[in-house]
């Protein structure tokens, strides 16, 4: 039989050597990047309510409410598809994409992101 | 001897390698008779969908088509959006789209080779592949903003320019991968047990291939050199230097040589563009969120990883679509071309022969 052959197996040894690839994931989360898509951010201030995020959302995720008379982008984020076309179409740049992804909750409640809700970030 | 009723075993919804597809195997003994295909588990009606939003808005919905390859599927709306709108992407937007497009070639291909070695029973080609499938997502993420759904072309471009580090980001994601493209030549490609399952099994001869309407790796795998790139060049692959990779035989194991070599084939496309591509806009400022369409009908094809991604669509004054047809490559193959292999095969193969054809369930029910 051929040597080398027989030896061949023995070449993936050096794998015991490396680092893993995996991550453990509570502990080290990978970083987040730059202009991810995660949840989003409102600025109430500079928001000037003209529905353009709530008629451009291909999930109809957002719905303008009354809030501090006048109106403001209201997200359902369980309907929400995280494209970002919202953020990109806000012509004042109220609204923004953050890289904030641990937005789970217990009840369906905790999805729905009211202006106020929307304005604070973690 | 007496005459014994056919066995119908179930592969698939829930079966480790058939994904969300379901196919009833008649059998006799060891030897499948006859195979039914039943898709449907994922249908999603994505062609009424796309009536209801707009030009604009049907962007992040085709990247669900098929989730391993979302620019391919994108690549081919915005082309067939672009031509009904009547507006043209600037020379920057062209070889940005050329570029993720490939990156999306290299990732489904990837993901093939881990998927196909798991179902083989070989996993450490699966871990391994899985592995350098991150690097890829990771870029995915830093220049679309989304892991596995990028939304990132629209009709007239892109929706933001190539980071500055794009460059290096690909040259250490490619050094890594043209190491590891050794190992897996070494632990799936040469390994004997892989040849054994797939080599002379699942054979297609050239015309049998056309009738069936395979396209993509699973055609090049019977000798033809049939590549839209070539062929009907769009976006900008005809100012761009590659060959068509193509293989002699037509069995399972030439299909997935197919695939191998094309990872490297994309890898020289992708260097190649990013020396050739050029400055200035990266997206057309005519195309706002609700431009209309003119009253016009076009059908574009484009080369997607698994084959040809065709979209029929017709506009009329509005700004949605008032008909869109989408062409999946993996219909045929799964519908067509897996009955007919299968078919006095044995029920050891079926695996083999289904993974070897590349299919997503995803892509089939739509």
């Amino acid at each position: 039989m051929d040597l080398k052959k027989l030896l061949q197996p023995f070449k993936l040894e050096k794998n015991l050597y490396k680092k893993p690839m995996t991550l453990v994931f509570p502990k080290e989360a990978l970083p987040p990047v730059e202009n991810y898509r995660g949840r989003q951010l409102l600025n109430i201030e500079t928001c000037v309510g003209c529905g353009m995020c709530s008629r451009v959302c291909p999930n109809d995720a957002i719905v303008m409410v009354e809030f501090n008379d006048k109106k403001c982008p209201q997200i359902h984020l369980g309907k929400c598809c995280f494209c970002g076309l919202c953020a990109e179409n806000c012509p004042t740049g109220a609204l923004e994409m953050t890289s904030e992804i641990f937005i789970a909750g217990y009840d369906r409640s905790f999805a729905l992101y009211d202006p106020e809700k929307l304005s604070k970030s973690e | 001897m007496m005459d014994l009723p056919f066995f119908t075993v179930p592969f698939g919804p829930c079966h480790p390698s058939s994904g969300h597809f379901h196919a009833s195997l008649k059998l006799d003994g060891e030897r499948v008779v006859e195979v039914i295909p039943d898709p449907g588990y994922l249908h999603r009606g994505f062609e009424k969908l796309m009536e209801y939003r707009t030009f604009l808005q049907n962007s992040p919905l085709v990247d669900r088509i098929c989730i391993l390859d979302p620019f391919a599927a994108e690549l081919g709306y915005v082309n067939a959006a672009e031509r009904v709108l009547e507006i043209e992407a600037p020379e920057r937007g062209k070889f940005i789209r050329t570029i993720m497009a490939e990156l999306g070639r290299i990732l489904s291909h990837i993901t093939w080779i881990g998927v196909t070695s798991m179902v083989l029973g070989l996993d450490s080609g699966c871990k391994i592949a899985w592995g350098d499938r991150e690097p890829i997502i990771r870029i995915n993420e830093k220049v679309t903003g989304g892991r596995i759904y990028p939304c990132y072309f629209i009709p007239g471009g892109v929706r933001r320019d190539l980071p500055g580090t794009f460059p290096e980001m690909i040259e250490n994601v490619f050094d890594r991968l043209e190491k590891n493209i050794e190992q897996y030549d070494f632990l799936v490609f040469n390994n004997e047990s892989f040849r054994l399952r797939m080599e002379n099994v699942g054979t297609l001869k050239t015309q049998e291939a056309i009738d069936l309407g395979a396209t993509g790796p699973n055609l090049r795998a019977t000798g033809l050199k049939a590549d839209l790139r070539k062929d009907d060049p769009y976006e900008v692959y005809d100012q761009l230097n590659f060959d068509t990779v193509t293989q002699k035989k037509g069995d399972a194991f030439s299909r997935g040589l197919c695939r191998r070599f094309e990872i490297e084939e994309s890898m020289k496309i992708i260097r190649d563009a990013l020396q050739k591509i050029p400055g200035g806009d990266f997206k057309n400022k005519d195309f706002k969120p609700f431009t209309k369409a003119k009253e016009k009908e076009t059908y574009f094809c484009c080369e997607s990883a698994r084959g040809e991604q065709c979209y029929h669509m017709v506009g009329n004054g509005t700004n949605k679509p008032y008909r869109a047809k989408v062409r999946g490559p993996s219909f045929s193959h799964t519908l067509e071309e897996f009955p007919y292999l299968a078919k006095n095969s044995y029920i050891a193969d079926i695996p083999a022969i289904y993974w070897s054809l590349d299919p997503c369930p995803a892509d089939v029910d739509r």
